[in-house]
This record gives C-alpha cells, sequence and structure tokens, in this order.
C-alpha cells in the first residue's frame, strides 16, 4: 500500500502526472528490483557509482553485487543484505520509476526523504509504513484529524484497509475528505452498529465501483447491478463489520450489528468522516459516523 | 468425500447460499435446502428435518439465535453449525448455551465445511 501513497504524494508535489502514476503502478508488480536501485535507497551507493557499475556490466559477464564488491565499494555481506531487500514493496515503485525513465534514483530518494520530512514521520515510523504496517499508516492518514477521531475510527479504518487488501483490491488508496465532499453516489450500503461504542457505517458506491467490488468478492464477472451484485458488496461490509465485532470483542468491547441494507441513489446525510477509497477501478466513499442518530438516508 | 447427510443453509446473502451449496456439492453432499431468514429455517428444518443446518446469526425478521432456539424444541438431535462474521465471545456463548453444535467463522472455505462434515460424520459412526 505503501507505492500508492507515495504515488499521490509525487503527484500532489507534482514530480508525477496521473497517467505516469497509473503506468507506474500498472507496470509495479512485473518489475525485477535491481540491486543498485536498493543499494541508493540504503545510501549504500551513490547514482553515479551504480552507473559506473552498470557501464561495467555491459563489459563482463559478472553480476551487479560481484563488480561492486570487486571495485570496492560494497562487501559481500552488504551485498547479501540487498538481495535480502529485494522484495521490500516501495521498491517497485521506485523501479517502476526508473525503469519508464520518469524518475531517477537520486530523485525517487529525495523525494522520499522530503516525504518523510513533510508528515513529520520518524525513522521507525517511516520504516513501518515503508514495510506495509497498516495501523502506522492509518495514523498516518488520520494525521491532520484531532486526537478524538483517531482515537474513535483508528481501529475500524486500519482492519478496513488490510480487508480490503485481503478481498477486494490490494493497490488502495484511502484519504478522509472533506464534510462538504459526500458525493451523491448511485448506491448506499450501510450496517449500524449497536453497544457501547456504537458505529453507522456505509459505502457510498458508483454503479462501476459497486460492480468491480462485487465481481471480486463473489468471484466471478458480474455486469449488471443485480441481486448477486448488491448482496456481494453487502455481504463484504456484513464481513468487514464482522471480524471488526470480534476485535473489539477480544478488546473487551462487546458489539451487536443489525442486517445490511442497501439503498438505490440514496441521498446520504450525517455527521461523517468520509473517507476517499480509490481501487483501481474507481473511488467509493466510505461513510462512518459514531453520531448514529444524524445520520439520514 | 461420500456422504448421505442432508442439509440445511440458512443464510440472508444469496452469495453466501451459493457458496455453501458449491462446498456442500464438493463435499458429497446430495440434498442441500435453503433458508434466507430466520422463519423460513424453522419452517424448512421442521419440514425437511435435515442432519446439519448452517445458520447465519445477523439476519432480518429473525435472527439465527432465535431460530437456533427454536429448531431445537423440535429437533434436538440435528447439529446446528452457526456461520457468522460476528463470532464475538458473548454471541458464541448464547449459541452454544442454546445448543449449537460448532461455530463457523466466515468467510466460509471448503477446508473449514470439510472439518466440520468429517466430525460430524465421525461422531455418527
Amino acid at each position: 500500500m505503501f507505492s500508492q501513497y507515495f504515488g499521490h504524494y509525487l503527484l500532489n508535489r507534482s514530480l508525477l502526472t496521473h497517467e505516469e502514476l497509473t503506468k507506474a503502478l500498472d507496470i509495479e508488480k512485473s518489475v525485477h528490483v535491481k540491486l543498485g536501485v536498493i543499494a541508493v535507497d540504503k545510501g549504500l551507493l551513490t547514482s553515479a557509482q551504480v552507473e559506473e557499475v552498470h557501464e561495467k556490466q555491459k563489459q563482463v559477464d559478472k553480476r551487479f553485487g560481484e563488480i561492486a564488491v570487486e571495485l570496492g565499494y560494497l562487501t559481500v555481506a552488504q551485498v547479501e543484505e540487498l538481495i535480502s531487500h529485494q522484495k521490500q514493496s516501495h521498491l517497485y515503485l521506485a523501479q517502476a520509476l526508473v525503469d519508464l525513465n520518469l524518475m531517477n534514483m537520486e530523485q525517487f530518494s529525495a523525494a522520499l526523504h522530503d516525504y518523510k520530512k513533510a508528515y513529520s514521520l520518524s525513522d521507525d515510523q517511516f520504516e513501518n509504513i515503508r514495510n506495509g504496517d497498516v495501523e502506522t499508516l492509518i495514523d498516518h492518514i488520520l494525521i491532520h484529524q484531532d486526537a478524538e477521531i483517531k482515537d474513535k475510527y483508528s481501529a475500524y479504518l486500519s482492519l478496513f484497509a488490510k480487508n480490503m487488501v485481503r478481498f477486494i483490491d490490494n493497490q488502495i488508496y484511502l484519504e478522509v475528505v472533506d464534510e462538504k465532499a459526500i458525493e451523491q453516489g448511485q448506491w448506499v450500503v450501510y450496517q449500524k452498529i449497536a453497544g457501547d461504542a456504537p458505529l453507522f457505517t456505509a459505502f457510498n458506491l458508483p454503479e462501476d465501483v459497486l460492480l468491480h467490488v462485487a465481481s471480486v468478492y463473489a468471484e466471478e464477472d458480474i455486469t449488471q447491478v443485480d441481486e448477486l451484485a448488491k448482496d456481494a458488496v453487502s455481504e463484504f461490509l456484513n464481513l468487514h463489520n464482522g471480524i471488526y465485532l470480534v476485535n473489539m470483542s477480544n478488546w473487551g468491547t462487546e458489539l451487536t450489528m443489525s442486517p445490511q441494507q442497501i439503498a438505490p441513489a440514496a441521498h446520504i446525510s450525517g455527521d461523517f468522516l468520509p473517507v476517499q477509497v480509490e481501487t483501481t477501478k474507481g473511488t467509493f466513499q466510505l461513510l462512518l459516523t459514531t453520531d448514529v442518530q444524524s445520520v439520514t438516508i | 468425500m461420500e456422504n448421505n447427510l442432508v442439509a440445511l443453509v440458512c443464510d440472508d446473502s444469496i452469495l453466501i447460499r451459493k457458496k455453501f451449496h458449491t462446498i456442500l456439492t464438493q463435499c458429497g453432499c446430495k440434498t442441500i435446502f435453503e433458508a434466507e431468514n430466520g422463519v423460513q429455517a424453522v419452517e424448512q428444518a421442521i419440514a425437511q428435518k435435515p442432519d446439519v443446518i448452517f445458520l447465519d446469526i445477523v439476519m432480518p425478521d429473525k435472527d439465527g439465535i432465535e431460530a437456533l432456539k427454536e429448531i431445537k424444541v423440535t429437533l434436538p438431535e440435528v447439529k446446528i453449525i452457526m456461520a457468522s462474521s460476528a463470532g464475538t465471545s458473548n454471541l458464541l456463548k448464547e449459541a452454544l448455551k442454546n445448543g449449537a453444535y460448532d461455530f463457523l467463522q466466515k468467510p466460509i472455505t471448503l477446508e473449514k465445511v470439510v472439518s466440520l462434515l468429517e466430525k460430524i460424520l465421525k461422531e455418527a459412526k
């Protein structure tokens, strides 16, 4: 998920266009992260040194690591460490950007450094986010919210992010948007949670995204908003909320939930925390409020 | 896994009923009945007298715990497996107190259903 967040940061800073980012995220999964990219990311080599090793590689049939050791730039132990880092997710984006000639490693590293500074992330937090720690990432998404909001919603949002990745789409991007930015979706799927920590939960979706979520969750191609499509999306919300109830129960808070419901072209209002959920096939909104009484549909 | 178990699946989700049907067929069950709420579950259970019932908890009309209580009065021997995503400790305790045989935490998978049916078949021997 880090790639999506960092990618959006690059987009907001105008370091990439939307098209370029989409292209990089598309090929990200198929790239092979090269040792040179990791070495620069780790600060073990400069871009110039990597270039020099690449030039040598054109002349002799040797691996990157072997040449770097021969040149005295890396030790054997360092090469082994770099190989062990080859599967780090944020580096796939770096490699994709380098392969597409959209950025060089030095620019990527500088942007990573700026990102960390912009969000006041400690080394540990940054490392956790880079390694895919969802809780730290959700805290980071809620950075501009007050402590009360964080307290109310962070457990729900962390689980939601994990369940989206587990069941629907592993390239999601969540962002808390302005209350005024609540769009009128074509469908609203909702479920109420009651007990000591009541919560109203809803997905506000356009039709194409509803079909995407339904198709992935039902594991079949659904092209029309029929009973199965509506049921699949509702069942995903129900499954996610059920797991949330289990987690809360394990932490000592017992909750219950009503059956999930779906309404077409509903205008929904309430004192929501609106969360924009970008998937690979479009965007929908997750609407949450602990003030269940404020909701009208 | 050949078996002669008659199964009843009760869930308000078409998708879940469909998944159960596919999985139970793969497990060798030949007779599978369906219900989409607690009221229908009680009616179908009494009419079809299944060996095993997979019963959702959060449902409209009548929830799974209420249906469990009513079915157990008429059919005390039937094996009722509560199938829900909301397996909180309170619900588990209540289900077991009212005679549920076991609990299946959603999402449902072939492996989870096979292991439950094997347990039932082993006990029946």
